[in-house]
């Protein structure tokens, strides 16, 4: 067979090998058998002595070509099984992601906490700070100094708990308005977040719960600045909406004293077991700075006035999402919990 | 506080409805609601019963003959009282009472067209023992129903302490009054009663006035329907007429009185303090021990009564009573109030004491007492004293209109203001531009500022009057909310590392201290509810345990919560954070595919819930605190330790002991940790900041300043320490750092236990010079240096080759 047979079968052979190859390890082992030192392609052309010129020129240009050939169609094989090699590795790492995920579950909050703190920060962010105090109290800060003088029936008005050191779990965070007035001079806008206590316990009622209490001090505060304040507050948690009432009402702190309905939220008015019947729920307390207290604090009720608010927190909570007994919140029970998802 | 709308009528011309009324008393400082009395059904009808026989077979029921003065009709009734002549109430055929239907039925035989009514059969009483019986004179066949009221709106009105004066019906038509601008109306008896020869003596300053009226030849007996209706509307049962009368005045003025049977009293009545240990049976049937702060009413031998709290059982109105000496007084509210608390015995008599009662209006009530009493049972009046010893002596308060608009922020119109006052019987008038008031003796405890009135002021004015503002805001007095920053954070740290905040009560039992084996806090609930809850507890962890038993006792094991929370010790509180987690962290599942297998289940562990509490120091950038071993008897002793900043302790970590674990029923796999937040001082002028609390460190943390990155790569060995099986790897780990300025990073990768005595400690250490690459020959006399030095500490320390 003349040389130029010999490098057309080479071709012929090479094509179909190529078609057999089906991983890079062959391919690579292919590539060694043409185009290696001792591969098909350089024997052929080593015995190219023998030929003539002419030939010579003619038979190495075909050899070329076929050399060229084999190297490009090597580079294309290359890539087709390179790709789907790729492709077979992928596939064997598949994995069914709807599978649970392996992260620790999710941390629920706890709605009267959140609702706390979101009461708390609206307050912050209309420029409040925020106060703190014990929930071991002294009668003077729980009482006395707030114009409930020992003996006066207002104490009935919150059933309290004694204490065996003289003291009382405090009913209300009112005497955190008594330290903050003790430390600082107005002007001052503070609200204080915390628990309280109280002798109390049926669905809606718990001997302890939560309230956030808020006093604003300075000089020219008014009734209707009270009004105001507690309007943007209620609209900001309630909606924009929502139908706000003040009635006269009486805490001996303050003077003139309301206390705030709002339009009951689940029978939007109309009258329900939750309103009672009315419209309305009751939702905090608020009134006026008693000038006793101004002076029980030495600050001069005719240079300041001021005002003070005052709202269960477990209350709010409760209407929010709909919660029908109190005790529930204290329980823990995650099969509770684990419905409040996402909020604050 | 219940007024039928029927008496208020009596008081005040009303021109509206119940509802309106109520609506506009809520905004103006009355909270009411509407009720009925009872519900108003046809088919009821005045009768007489003119016969009784007994049933024949059924020896507790009587059948009677009743005529409603055309029709007689037949009816049974089990009430064995009922006599021939009794005027009553008959529920006929159809007629709706609250708990049945009236139909024609039969009763062993006999058949019985309806139903004579008691105040139960009408909704109107728990429980009634007899008929409800007319007066004498009822007419026959008139609408039963129409007579006695039913379906009659009541206003439930609850009092404000401050409001005295309103617990009347008297007083409430005084506000409807001002409130809507109607006519007032009263009438009030002309009496002329002369002065008694009796000897009454007053000895203490506590009597403000004590007037009693000696009224003789009385006859007892039931109070006419009228009478006894307004009581039952208000929610008292009637008595008798004389009781009746006290009552009556007492819901109507607001003035208590008491009737003392003047027979029993021997010698001269005096008003005094009790002696110490005096005893008296109260009408309650209780004998109670008096102390010198009560005060009695006595006469030479005993004491007949407790002053304005409750009367003697000894001196008490009964059926055989003929005179009587009636009380109309005013006693300190103050002293009442403490007898009425000490002996816990409340009555309508002293809840109106406590809150103050209209001195000057007490001739009126004693006239009206009088004149009742003699139309009532007859008798004849011996005469009265009256010893008024604090006469009233009005406050005069001076208001100016510049005053109104500070507090309220808006002027007024000044004879607005004057007409709501006098609108309220606050004398007052316009001056100069000035409001001159006096107080009435039925507002004396609740005004006495000029802010009082400027409260009357906007209350009758109405609050939705006032149109919102808002007040400048404060930024001078600007202070950044780091406190609320920092449990905000804490909070949020838990959250997202998969916690679930749980809120326990603060208070826990004696009795979990002593299962613990640990003493008791020291403050305690004197008045608790619950025995279970009167410790306030000194660790959050008493209220995390019970959490994980509440929530395995529903089958739930596998639980992260945490809570911040107080606790409390003798002279301040703290707050902390407790952290629990039990079981598994993530519960998950077994996964195989081929060569492909997992499980993504983790249980926790005592390193990965240290980790959890190092993170959260570390996400304020608290990095130096040293693990030392824990005090807790309730943690394993072996997977437990303190956490240590600059000395102090700030909390501890570690595995629940398994004694613990059985005790509670809760599983072993249990980790918990308590933080030292904040400190609460109770003292105002003792700071919060206290070393060993995280808030303080929080508070005074340092700003991290930037250090430059290494120009040069480190060089990374890695090296096996040889060393005692005792030695604490955190120890060793922090000499190894120091040993060596070179040293960039050191990591620990591997612990090897190799003899009974000797562990491996395997580290990849990385060093570093800001000056150079350092060569191998370098890093070789540099881990020499290292040895050397970590010899000193650990003598028999080698390396692992
Ligand atoms: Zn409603």
């Amino acid at each position: 067979m003349d040389i130029k047979a010999q490098l057309l079968q080479v071709k012929t052979d090479f094509e179909s090998d190529l078609e057999n190859t089906e991983n890079l390890q062959l391919l690579n082992e292919i590539r060694v058998k043409y185009l290696g030192k001792k591969g098909v392609i350089t024997s052929v052309l080593k015995s190219l002595g023998s030929l003539s010129v002419e030939e010579r020129k003619e038979v190495g240009l075909i050899a070329n070509q076929i050399k060229d050939f084999i190297e490009e169609s090597l580079k294309v094989k290359e890539e087709k099984l390179k790709a789907k090699e790729l492709e077979e590795k992928l596939k064997r790492e598949y994995l069914d992601v709807t599978l649970p995920h392996s992260w620790h579950s999710i941390g629920y909050s706890h709605p009267v906490i959140a609702t706390l703190n979101e009461i708390t920060s609206i307050f912050v962010s209309m420029g409040f700070s925020v106060e703190s105090g014990p929930e071991v109290e002294s009668e003077d800060y729980n009482f006395t100094m707030l114009n409930i003088p020992p003996h006066h029936p207002a104490r009935d008005m919150q059933d309290t708990f004694y204490l065996n050191n003289g003291m009382v779990l405090r009913t209300h965070t009112s005497p955190v308005q008594i330290r903050t007035m003790l430390k600082k001079k107005p002007p001052i806008a503070m609200v204080a977040p915390g628990r309280v206590y109280r002798k109390d316990l049926d669905p809606t009622h718990s001997p302890m719960f939560h309230q956030i209490e808020g006093l604003v001090v300075d000089r020219d505060v008014t009734f209707r600045d009270l009004k105001g304040v507690l309007k943007i507050f209620l609209e900001t948690i309630f909606g924009k909406d929502i139908p706000i009432r003040f009635r006269p009402s009486y805490f001996p702190f303050t003077e003139p004293s309301a206390e705030v309905d709002i339009g009951c939220t689940v029978c939007k008015g109309v009258g329900c077991k939750v309103c009672k019947e009315t419209g309305w729920l009751e939702i905090l307390g608020c009134g006026m700075v008693d000038p006793e207290v101004f002076k029980a604090v030495n600050i001069d009720p005719q240079e300041y006035s001021g005002f003070a608010f005052g709202l269960g927190i477990e209350r709010i909570a409760m209407l929010r999402y709909q919660i029908t007994d109190i005790r529930l919140l204290f329980n823990n029970d995650m099969r509770f919990l684990s419905q409040f998802e996402g909020i604050g | 506080m219940r007024v039928p709308l029927s008496w208020l009528k009596d008081f005040v011309d009303i021109q509206t409805t119940a509802e309106e009324l109520a609506k506009k008393l809520n905004l103006t400082g009355l909270e009411t609601n509407l009720s009925k009395f009872g519900v108003y059904t046809e088919g009821l009808i005045t009768v007489e019963i003119k016969d009784i026989q007994k049933h024949p077979q059924r020896e507790k029921l009587n059948i009677c003959k009743v005529y409603d003065g055309n029709n007689t009709y037949q009816v049974i009734t089990a009430d064995q009282s009922v006599k021939v002549g009794d005027k009553v109430i008959l529920a006929k055929v159809g007629a709706k009472l609250p708990s049945k239907e009236i139909n024609l039925v039969e009763f062993a035989g006999v058949k019985s067209e309806g139903m004579l009514v008691s105040l139960e059969d009408l909704g109107l009483e728990e429980k009634s023992d007899t008929l409800f019986l007319l007066d004498e004179d009822t007419p026959l066949g008139v609408d039963g129903g129409k007579l006695i009221g039913l379906g009659e709106d009541i206003l439930e009105i609850e009092i404000t302490p401050n409001r005295g004066d309103c617990l009347s019906v008297l007083g409430v038509a005084r506000e409807v009054s001002a409130i809507f601008n109607f006519k007032r109306k009263d009438i009030v008896p002309a009496l002329n009663l002369p002065e008694g020869d009796f000897r009454i003596e007053v000895l203490t300053d506590d009597c403000y006035r004590y007037c009693g009226v000696v009224i003789k030849g009385i006859k007892i007996k039931q109070s006419p329907l009228d009478v006894r209706l307004k009581l039952i509307k208000a929610g008292l049962s009637p008595i008798n007429n004389i009781v009746d009368i006290t009552n009556y005045l007492l819901l109507q003025e607001g003035q208590p009185l008491h009737a003392f049977d003047l027979d029993r009293i021997e010698g001269k009545l005096v008003v005094r303090k009790a002696q110490e240990g005096e005893k008296i049976i109260t009408l309650d049937g209780v004998e109670r021990v008096l102390s010198t702060d009560d005060i009695v009413i006595a006469d030479e031998v005993k004491v007949l009564a407790l002053a304005g709290v409750i009367g003697g059982d000894n001196s008490k109105i009964t059926e055989e009573t003929q005179n009587i000496l009636l009380e109309v007084a005013v006693f300190d509210p103050i002293s009442v109030r403490k007898t009425s608390k000490r002996l816990a015995v409340s009555t309508d008599s002293s809840y109106r004491f406590e809150r103050g009662v209209d001195i000057e209006r007490l001739v009126v009530v004693r006239d009206k007492a009088v004149d009742m009493t003699l139309s009532l049972a007859g008798g004849k009046v011996e005469g009265f004293k009256d010893i008024y010893r604090k006469p009233y002596k009005p406050v005069r308060i001076t208001l100016s209109l510049q005053k109104v608009e500070k507090v309220l922020g808006e002027k007024l119109d000044p004879k607005e203001c004057e007409n709501i006052l006098n609108s309220l019987d606050i004398p007052t008038t316009l001056r100069n531009g000035l409001l001159e008031s006096v107080v009435p003796a039925h507002r004396y405890l609740d005004i006495s500022r000029d802010i009082d009135l400027v409260e009357e002021i906007a209350r009758v004015k109405g609050y939705d009057s006032f149109e919102p503002s808002y007040p400048k805001v404060p930024t001078q007095s600007f202070t950044p909310q780091i406190e609320f920053d920092f449990f905000k954070k804490t909070r949020d740290y838990f959250l997202s590392n998969g916690f679930t905040e749980v809120v326990n009560y603060t208070f826990t039992s004696e009795e979990f201290y002593q299962k613990l084996n640990l003493p008791v806090p020291p403050i305690k609930i004197e008045n608790y509810i619950l025995k279970s809850q009167s410790v306030m507890r000194d660790t959050v962890f008493a209220g995390l345990l019970e959490t994980l038993r509440e929530n395995v006792r529903f089958g739930k094991k596998d639980i992260s919560v945490f809570e911040i929370s107080s606790t409390f010790f003798d002279s301040y509180e703290e707050i902390r954070v407790g952290v629990l987690s039990s079981g598994k962290l993530i519960d998950g599942y077994g996964y195989t595919d081929k060569e492909t297998k997992f499980s993504t289940t983790k249980e926790w562990d005592i390193l990965t819930f240290k980790g959890v509490v190092e993170n959260y120091l570390r996400s304020f950038g608290l990095s130096n605190f040293r693990i030392i071993p824990s005090d807790k008897s309730y943690l394993h002793p072996y997977l437990s330790f303190n956490i240590e900043v600059d000395g102090k302790t700030v909390g501890y970590v570690g595995k629940i002991h398994p004694k613990v674990a059985d005790q509670f029923e809760i599983p072993y796999n249990c980790y918990i940790s308590e933080l030292n937040l904040k400190y609460v001082p109770r003292l105002l002028d003792e700071s919060a900041l206290k070393e060993g609390y995280l808030y303080t460190y929080y508070i005074n943390k340092f700003t991290p300043v930037y250090r430059e990155i290494p120009k040069y790569p480190p060089v990374k060995r890695d090296i096996a320490f040889v060393v005692g099986v005792d030695v604490r790897e955190g120890e060793f780990e922090e000499a190894l750092k120091t040993a060596s300025e070179y040293i960039y990073k050191v990591k620990l990768f591997d612990v090897y236990r190799l003899s009974e005595d000797k562990k491996s400690l395997a580290y990849s250490v990385e060093f570093i010079s800001p000056h150079r690459s350092l060569s191998d020959e370098e890093v070789n006399s540099i881990v020499d240096e290292i040895l050397y030095k970590l010899k000193l500490k650990y003598s028999d320390l080698t390396l692992r080759s």
